[in-house]
């Protein structure tokens, strides 16, 4: 399988295991058009090529519209300069002859232009649409090892700000050429009046375009170094807000009043400096082409005085003037958005070239209806690819239908990663995973993780509604499914309390939930896939012992006839499970119930008492509410961007 | 990249104080290197910035309390602005002399009368003209570059002054991103309104009133068809572009954000989204969410694509009827040719201020949108101020009475009712209770982040609500659940409080609260600095800076809120003894999640539901048999005994 992630998608033919993944949501809008092209020795437009192509309809018709459009416009100045010397001066033509003309240039010019301009920015949007779906639907196939050592920051930046200047050159880029190349037909326009003062007319213009390189050169670090200390002024907010507790207790008010004033100090110098260094620049590069009306009125009033040009001349050249001012300035600006462009297409081709470690085999079959049999036989591990630190060696557990186990061992011990691997969020460096003996890896991921239901330690809720959350592995499911997960979590007591029961939206204003009622829905949401198999990966550590041993007797309802799989640290949660394996250096060292461990292995004993410190932390974790609801808004995330303190993708 | 961010910051960069952070740790941050020559000669000429010297006042005072207006802020510098009023003048008049020279140099050395010299005296006027209006630009930029950044610096400072007084129930009702965004886009916002948005403003709207006047002058017929051709038609299309696109825009920001909270939830989510299956749907739902946002961006590119060549078609329109009534006019001898001449050029210049105007208008008006929300926060008053005739809270003892207190949030809903309560000095109390019980509510009273509903709080005899913020706080000592650092070096964390405190204190503290081992570990030792927020750091280590600062504080009372409830075994002896050393002396109020840290206090308080239901010494209380007695057997049996034998009372 080479490059799949950047292969289209056989678009009409079913995907394997798609009836494990339902969709709830009617599909508005299609997929995109294309890829980038995945040959990595090209340069970015090229590899962009395929992307433009898709749209090459309207992309080209706008090129082409634009360019008509603009030479139509460098018709009037000149319809104007006859008109002033054939029918104003010398009478020989009427008048309504050339206001005609001109009136129909015009309809003619907008209608095109109109046309043209829409085109081009529909074809902006759409290459931004495809870009945005190319990389999103890119980021879902890619595996954990890539989240684990990826900040989700950085990606989120890179799908932003970089698909903006990429999509910004790839469609402006060839506009501005067609302007520029309206400049030279209005050059052509000048010569054909009147060669020398054509000549005249464009002196000044390569010096508004050397000017114009000069003041963006000079502005750049000024401008530099002006956002670095806006974001100095940002962090002494940001740590004021979120350090304020400590702020107050040490009245340290004046303090961070004085950092604060002296940080916006130093941004005032900033401001200051690039006021100075505008004030030196655009005056020119504004009153250049002027200078080239003050030489035209000059020469050509020589000229016209000696008869060699018409009064309608002077006015034709200071239209031209006025068209050629704009070309030469976004000429500069071309140069130096194709340099932000191609920084940002490598950023986003290094997301894109990343390909999945976990991917279904091409002979992949579902898994349907699985008894629950888990084996791992003699599996090898690691997360790092070098596989030196091994955090499974030679791993075997036999798990039988229907049974409980608890996996108990000290933290980093490997116990989650056991969980991670019967739903093949990794793949085993040696051995294997099996379910009902078939090797993970000769399943298709859909119906493996349809048979195999998790709930991780990180109770990670959407801001959509509770009532969503819970059915979230299944859209499709009723109210009363709902609620019955719910209940069978032992979440419903308090969902109802809030203040629109299910439809609730997590992460607004107030609802923000704790960490122990969001693993309820966690659990509920898990339950209701109704999975044969279930990993419950840490799931109760946050919930209040006490609610935790009401919920008990409905979990034990619901794990009779299911294959479980508990990580676990407290004891409480352990007695849930009818075996206890414990888990050191890499394998498994005692198996057996509660009773015998405790009684044979005094490294039991041991983890357990680390345990119960450790389960205390589950409180006081940080709210997972800060930056995973996304309900932020866009100025938040461009302020964590900011600071760089979007949490990264943190196992 | 390492897994979840680790040591990649690592440590030993160059020590800077509080609001010099290190650079961010994002692709984008450091210098670029093109960029690194101009940005060190732009640092080299920056002169030291002065010590800032402002003084805090925890009550604003009358002038800062005053109505929030740009105006205001304006007026601050009369005489800048007023030769900002000057500037604008002169340049509206200096730029539009070009089109009435042409005529004159037409009409007095072109046609009819043939005079060289009149031709080069008009030139030379032009240029001079032009100069003037280079030199008169170049002044404005740096007139109103200083006036802005002047305007932008007293913005800042006086917010964030304002936000400094405000109470801790504001932070923890806004969001955090919230009054980021007030303190940083917000204000931001103003920038480009206040460095140029006003003067174009000014200079567009001065610009037509010059060109009007000329063209009235020049003759009152055709200036009268001309202006009112144009002027309605272009004021009416600019108006619908203006409501069009702002629609367009709203629009295109709620599509944007969307589209960023989409992948932002589904990045953060991503291990969810993956066992659950919801790959396909997310990946259809990201396609409506991008069509969504697409759709918007074209509704904006029809309305652009209608307005700009719209307005030229206008413009086109309006040359043909000049062109016709104007020629005609010039025939009929009631009208000059190089009348007419200026009367074009003049078109196209009629043009530009209007279409700039509607522009301007929309950062005019986004600014004072910021002015208006900045204004609502100015506005916003403490719920704890300061009595105007507070007096200085003289050393205390350390003695706490909770005087028949009730207190709720919401004034209506009380979360503490009717708590008497003393603590003597040096005493040590817990309070324990379940989560909500109230038991962080009333060490938030004793630090006046609240004012009681009903009652009292005193210290030493002390109504809190009679002294000083300041003489209040610097005798207490609060030490948080999460730890927080503040970017600097760690000595600066340690001496946070108290910024003045001489190396050997600082050292002093280091030692007593058991942190020596990790000082020393540090390549730079003190001045080591930490890295986002001490993400580099153990909680335990942080925990310990937090504490080695209250202790440097030396707080008379000191509030720990379940300070030690995030650590490990191993860091929690550490804390034991910095515990020992912090209390020694102190009037002491510990917030207990745990019971083990409960029994080191000489008393403890169960606090239910708001209400205090126990006091009294650890054994007396479980020989009681009441509710805390409960909580004790629950725990004892929980965490299996091996916890509480560890944790025997110290007494």
């Amino acid at each position: 399988m080479r490059a799949p992630a950047l292969r289209p998608r056989h678009r009409d033919a079913p995907e394997q295991g798609t009836e494990f993944a339902p969709i709830a949501e009617v599909a508005r809008n299609e997929a995109p058009r294309a890829t980038i092209d995945p040959d990595r020795s090209l340069t970015w437009l090229r590899r962009a090529l395929p992307v433009m192509k898709a749209h090459k309809g309207i992309f080209l018709t706008s090129l082409v519209l634009s360019f008509a459009g603009l030479v139509l416009m460098v018709q009037i100045p000149n319809l104007l300069q006859q008109a002033i010397g054939n029918s104003i001066t010398h009478h020989t033509v009427p008048l309504s002859h050339y206001v005609w003309w001109i009136v129909g240039l015009g309809l003619a010019g907008g209608v095109m232009g109109y046309i043209a301009r829409l085109f081009l920015m529909e074809t902006a949007y759409d290459i931004e649409y495809d870009l945005r779906n190319i990389i999103y639907e890119h980021l879902t196939r890619m595996s954990f090892s890539f989240y684990d050592r990826v900040q989700s920051g950085q990606l989120i930046s890179r799908a932003n700000s970089d698909i903006r200047s990429v999509q910004m050159y790839m469609t402006f880029a060839p506009l501005i050429l067609v302007q520029c190349s309206m400049a030279v037909v209005a050059f052509i326009f000048m010569l054909s009046i009147s060669v020398p003062l054509a000549f005249v007319a464009m002196a000044t213009m390569p010096f508004v375009y050397v000017t114009g390189v000069k003041m963006r050169k000079s502005m750049f670090p000024v401008s530099w170094i002006i956002q670095a200390r806006l974001a100095e002024v940002a962090t002494v907010v940001d740590e004021n807000v979120n350090g304020v507790r400590v702020v107050k207790s040490f009245a340290a008010e004046q303090q961070q009043l004085r950092a604060l004033s002296g940080a916006a100090e130093r941004v005032q110098w900033g401001y200051i400096k690039d006021a100075d260094l505008r004030a030196r620049f655009t005056p020119v590069v504004q009153n250049l082409p002027q200078l080239g009306l003050a030489l035209v009125l000059l020469f050509g009033g020589y000229m016209v005085i000696h008869g060699q040009l018409g009064i309608g001349a002077i006015l034709a050249f200071n239209a031209y003037l006025l068209m050629l001012q704009a070309p030469f300035m976004m000429l500069g600006m071309l140069i130096m958005m194709g340099q932000r462009a191609a920084a940002s297409a490598d950023r986003i081709y290094e997301i894109l070239d990343e390909q999945p470690t976990v991917t279904d085999s091409p002979d992949a079959v579902d898994l349907v209806g699985s008894s629950g049999d888990v084996r791992f036989s003699h599996v090898d591990f690691a997360y790092d690819t070098e596989a030196e630190h091994l955090v499974l060696a030679d791993f075997d557990l036999h798990i039988a239908p229907g049974e409980t186990v608890a996996l108990v061992g000290r933290t980093g011990a490997g116990k989650s990663t056991v969980g991670r691997l019967l739903t093949r969020f990794y793949d085993v460096k040696h051995g294997s995973v099996q379910i009902d003996g078939h090797d993970v890896r000769d399943l298709t991921l859909a119906s493996l993780r349809a048979n195999v239901g998790v709930v991780l330690d990180e109770p990670f809720l959407f801001s959509v509604s509770v009532r969503d959350n819970i059915a979230y592995g299944k859209p499709s499911a009723g109210f009363e499914e709902v609620e019955a997960a719910a209940r069978a979590a032992g979440a419903h007591e308090f969902i109802s309390h809030l203040a629109d029961g299910y439809d609730t939206v997590v992460g607004e204003r107030g609802y923000t939930l704790s960490g122990g009622q969001r693993q309820r829905i966690a659990i509920a949401r898990t339950l209701l896939a109704n999975p044969p198999v279930m990993v419950l990966d840490d799931a109760t550590s946050a919930i209040d012992v006490q609610v935790e041993q009401k919920i008990h007797a409905s979990l034990r309802l619901q794990m009779e006839g299911r294959t479980t799989l508990i990580i676990a640290h407290r004891l409480s949660t352990i007695s849930l499970a009818d075996r206890v394996v414990l888990l050191d250096r890499q394998k498994v060292v005692a198996d057996g119930t509660h009773a015998e461990l405790l009684a044979s292995t005094p490294l039991y004993a041991e983890v357990l008492a680390q345990a119960a410190e450790f389960e205390r932390q589950a409180d006081g974790d940080t709210d997972p509410d800060d930056d995973g609801s996304g309900s932020g808004g866009e100025d938040g995330h461009q302020l964590r961007d900011l600071l760089g303190s979007v949490r990264g993708g943190a196992r | 990249m390492s897994w979840g961010g680790g040591m990649a910051g690592g440590f030993g960069g160059a020590p800077g104080g509080f609001g010099r952070p290190a650079a961010p740790g994002l692709p984008f941050a450091g210098i670029p290197s093109e960029l690194q020559d101009g940005v060190d000669r732009l640092l080299a000429s920056e002169p030291e910035h002065p010590e800032p010297d402002i003084e805090f006042q925890q009550n604003g005072s009358e002038a800062e309390l005053r109505r929030l207006t740009l105006w205001r802020l304006l007026t601050k510098y009369p005489r800048m602005l007023a030769l900002a009023g000057l500037l604008v003048v002169v340049i509206s008049i200096a730029a539009q002399t070009g089109p009435k020279l042409t005529e004159i140099a037409i009409n007095d050395g072109m046609y009819p009368h043939k005079d060289f010299a009149v031709v080069a005296a008009m030139a030379a006027a032009y240029v001079v003209f032009i100069v003037i209006t280079s030199l008169a630009q170049r002044f404005q930029v740096q007139v109103t570059g200083r006036l802005a950044a002047w305007v932008m610096n007293d913005l800042r400072v006086k917010v964030f002054a304002h936000l400094q007084r405000l109470s801790l129930g504001f932070f923890t009702e806004e969001k955090a991103g919230v009054v980021m965004s007030r303190m940083t886009s917000d204000i931001e916002n103003l920038q480009q309104l206040l460095q140029d948005g006003l003067s174009q403003l000014a200079i567009q709207a001065l610009t037509m009133v010059v060109i009007t006047v000329i063209l009235f002058a020049t003759n009152i017929a055709l200036a009268t068809i001309t202006v009112l051709l144009i002027v309605p038609a272009l004021v009416l299309a600019s108006l619908w572009f203006k409501r069009a696109s702002e629609r367009g825009y709203d629009r295109v920001r709620d599509g944007i954000a969307n589209v960023l909270a989409d992948l932002s939830e589904s990045l953060h989510g991503v291990r969810i989204v993956t066992a659950h299956n919801r790959q396909r749907h997310n990946v259809i739902h990201h396609r409506n969410v991008v069509g969504d946002y697409r759709d918007a961006n074209n509704y904006t590119a029809h309305v652009n694509a209608v307005y700009g060549p719209g307005t030229q078609l206008l413009g086109v329109l309006s040359q043909a009827v000049l062109l016709a009534v104007g020629g005609g006019m010039v025939l009929d001898h009631t009208l000059s040719i190089g009348a007419l001449v200026a009367f074009f050029l003049y078109l196209n210049r009629f043009f530009q201020p209007i279409q700039l105007l509607v522009q301007q208008y929309n950062t005019y008006q986004q600014g004072q949108a910021s002015v208006d929300k900045l204004r609502d926060l100015i506005d916003t008053t403490p719920t704890v101020v300061e009595a105007a005739d507070a007096i200085v809270l003289p050393p205390i003892d350390g003695e706490i009475v909770f005087d028949r207190l009730s207190f709720g949030y919401d004034p209506g809903l009380l979360v503490i009712e009717d708590v008497n309560l003393t603590v003597a000095p040096g005493e040590t109390v817990a309070f324990v209770g379940a989560t909500g019980a109230g038991k962080s509510t009333l060490a938030k009273l004793v630090t006046r982040f609240y004012d009681p509903t009903e009652g009292r709080v005193l210290i030493d005899g002390h109504d809190l609500r009679s002294v000083t913020m300041l003489s209040l706080r610097r005798q207490l000592g609060v030490v948080p659940q999460e730890p927080f650092l503040f970017a600097g070096t760690i000595g600066d964390n340690i001496a946070f409080a108290r910024p003045e405190a001489s190396e050997g204190e600082i050292r002093e503290a280091v030692d007593r609260v058991g942190l020596t081992e990790l000082v020393e570990r540090m390549p730079g030792g003190l001045d080591t600095v930490v890295h986002e927020r001490g993400q580099t750091l153990s909680s335990g280590e942080r925990q310990l800076i937090a504490l080695a600062r209250a202790f440097l504080a030396h707080p008379r009372v000191l509030v720990l809120d379940e300070a030690t409830s995030n650590l490990d075994l191993q860091s929690e002896t550490k804390i034991e003894t910095a515990l020992d050393a912090l209390l020694e002396n102190r009037t002491a109020i510990l917030i207990a999640h745990r019971l083990s840290t409960a029994m080191r206090a000489d008393r403890i308080v169960v606090v239910d539901r708001g209400h205090v239901v126990e006091v009294g010494p650890h054994d007396e209380l479980v020989a009681a048999g009441g509710l805390y007695a409960a909580m004790y057997t629950t725990w004892v049996s929980q965490s299996d005994g091996s916890e509480a034998a560890a944790a025997a009372p110290r007494h």
